[in-house]
């Protein structure tokens, strides 16, 4: 295989397996016609990966109307599961820069910050209950896609997500036995004199990426496994709900978070600039971090609801 | 094509320019790019001209030929060309109208 040809394979990658089989090689030849010898160019190479990903939206159900209906409000549950999973690395890191603010906070500011971090815990504990829920509501079409010989089809997915867990698990002890042999301050950045801090701190990002990393690809694991798939109109329909309270329950817990913040900021500014280690400041770079990524994630569920109501009126028209 | 100057744009919808290429007779990928930018002026990148013929037969409204050297020709169906004479009239519709318009300013400021 020439190095032309072996680059426009590469190009092809981001289109769909089904769409390489059907039109690949003709692309291929029009892309040797048009390029005439010629290396593709920055701008061809990204058209190309753009058109690629349309493709792949497409064949997912999550764009155009080409695909049936209950493909298309399934692949917007997914999204709202994507956006979870994603806000479940931001609440953990709130969950981390929120450790002991209750001690930091005087007692008159305390209702308002108290109040946003309850509403916080207990709505994402809903969350996880309706993930939960979603997930059971699948498990006997799960059974009967198993029955019927899937597993081959799904087992890289689950293989990578374990080994991925396993890791992070192993990382996670180390990281927590490190954490016992200091004090609170010592954890939270402060007085690094000594190099068990160091390595502490070291260890926290590589910990964190590997969980979040384990998080990925279990969540990678489920949507494939979601898409294969044969449920029933109600479960679609249970599904469907279940990511709409889902996204409502994203943005709640945003909003409460927003609040904490401002009262934080407000009452305790200290507090802030002790989580980033740097002087007293409300806008701290992981706390914006985790908002950041809180409103992407908004923003992600908002795209997948609005994508199953658009499908669920179709499918009902139908 | 490009938005002219005044950043207006030209009917230059791709399934629009692949229809009214076919509508000449069958043609492949390459051969359909060359022709679009000989009369409609407008460059299709393999991306975009692929997708369009995705949509396009998806629809009914072109299908492939036998592959000639991995080059497949399409051609225009029944339903593609009742789609682009539909087409065609709605764009006609809106010329007319602007001729027209164009020409009652030109009388004005005449």
């Amino acid at each position: 295989m020439s190095a032309r040809a072996l680059d426009g394979s590469r190009l092809l990658k981001w289109y769909p397996s089904r769409w390489r089989d059907r039109y690949g090689e003709e692309l291929m030849a029009l892309m040797e016609d048009v390029l005439d010898g010629r290396p593709p160019s920055r701008r061809l190479r990204l058209s190309m990966a753009w058109a690629g990903l349309r493709e792949r939206g497409r064949e997912t159900g999550l764009l155009g109307n080409m695909a049936p209906a209950a493909e298309r409000a399934r692949a917007g549950s997914l999204l709202v599961l994507c956006a979870w999973s994603a806000f479940v690395v931001a609440g953990s890191s709130f969950a981390k820069i929120t450790e002991h603010f209750g001690q930091a906070v005087p007692a008159r500011a305390q209702a308002l910050s108290n109040g946003s971090f309850d509403t916080v815990y207990v709505v994402a504990i809903i969350g996880g209950l309706l993930v939960l829920s979603g997930a059971c509501a699948a498990v006997p079409a799960f059974l009967r896609f198993l029955r019927a010989g899937g597993w081959p089809s799904i087992r890289g997915h689950v293989l990578r997500a374990a080994v991925s867990t396993v890791a992070a698990t192993v990382a996670m002890a180390g990281l927590v036995g490190l954490a016992h042999t200091l004090s609170p301050a010592q954890r939270n950045g402060g007085l690094v004199y000594h190099p068990v801090v160091w390595y502490y701190l070291l260890a926290i990002i590589p910990t964190a990426l590997l969980v979040a990393l384990a998080l990925a690809l279990w969540t990678v694991a489920a949507v494939a496994v979601t898409r294969r798939l044969v449920l029933a109109r109600p479960v679609l329909f249970a599904e469907a709900v279940l990511a709409v309270a889902l996204s409502v329950a994203m943005f709640v817990i945003t909003a409460a978070t927003a609040v904490w913040w401002g009262a934080i900021a407000s009452s305790a500014p200290w507090f802030l600039g002790a989580q980033s280690g740097s002087a007293a400041s409300a806008f701290t770079p992981n706390l914006v971090g985790t908002m950041a990524l809180m409103s992407v994630a908004c923003a992600v569920a908002t795209c997948g609801v609005v994508r199953v109501a658009r499908s669920w009126r179709d499918l009902r028209l139908g | 094509m490009a938005p002219d100057r005044n950043g207006l744009r030209r009917p230059n919808d791709p399934p629009v320019l692949i229809l009214t290429s076919l509508a000449e007779g069958p043609k492949h990928g390459h051969a359909l790019a060359k022709d679009i930018e000989d009369f409609a002026g407008v460059v299709l990148g393999p991306g975009a001209l692929y997708g369009a013929i995705t949509r396009l037969e998806e629809r009914g409204l072109i299908e492939p030929l036998g592959a000639e050297d991995r080059r497949r020709p399409y051609r225009i169906t029944a339903a593609g060309s009742a789609a682009l004479a539909e087409a065609v009239r709605d764009m006609r519709r809106i010329a007319d109208v602007g001729t027209s318009r164009l020409g009652l300013i030109a009388g004005r400021l005449a």
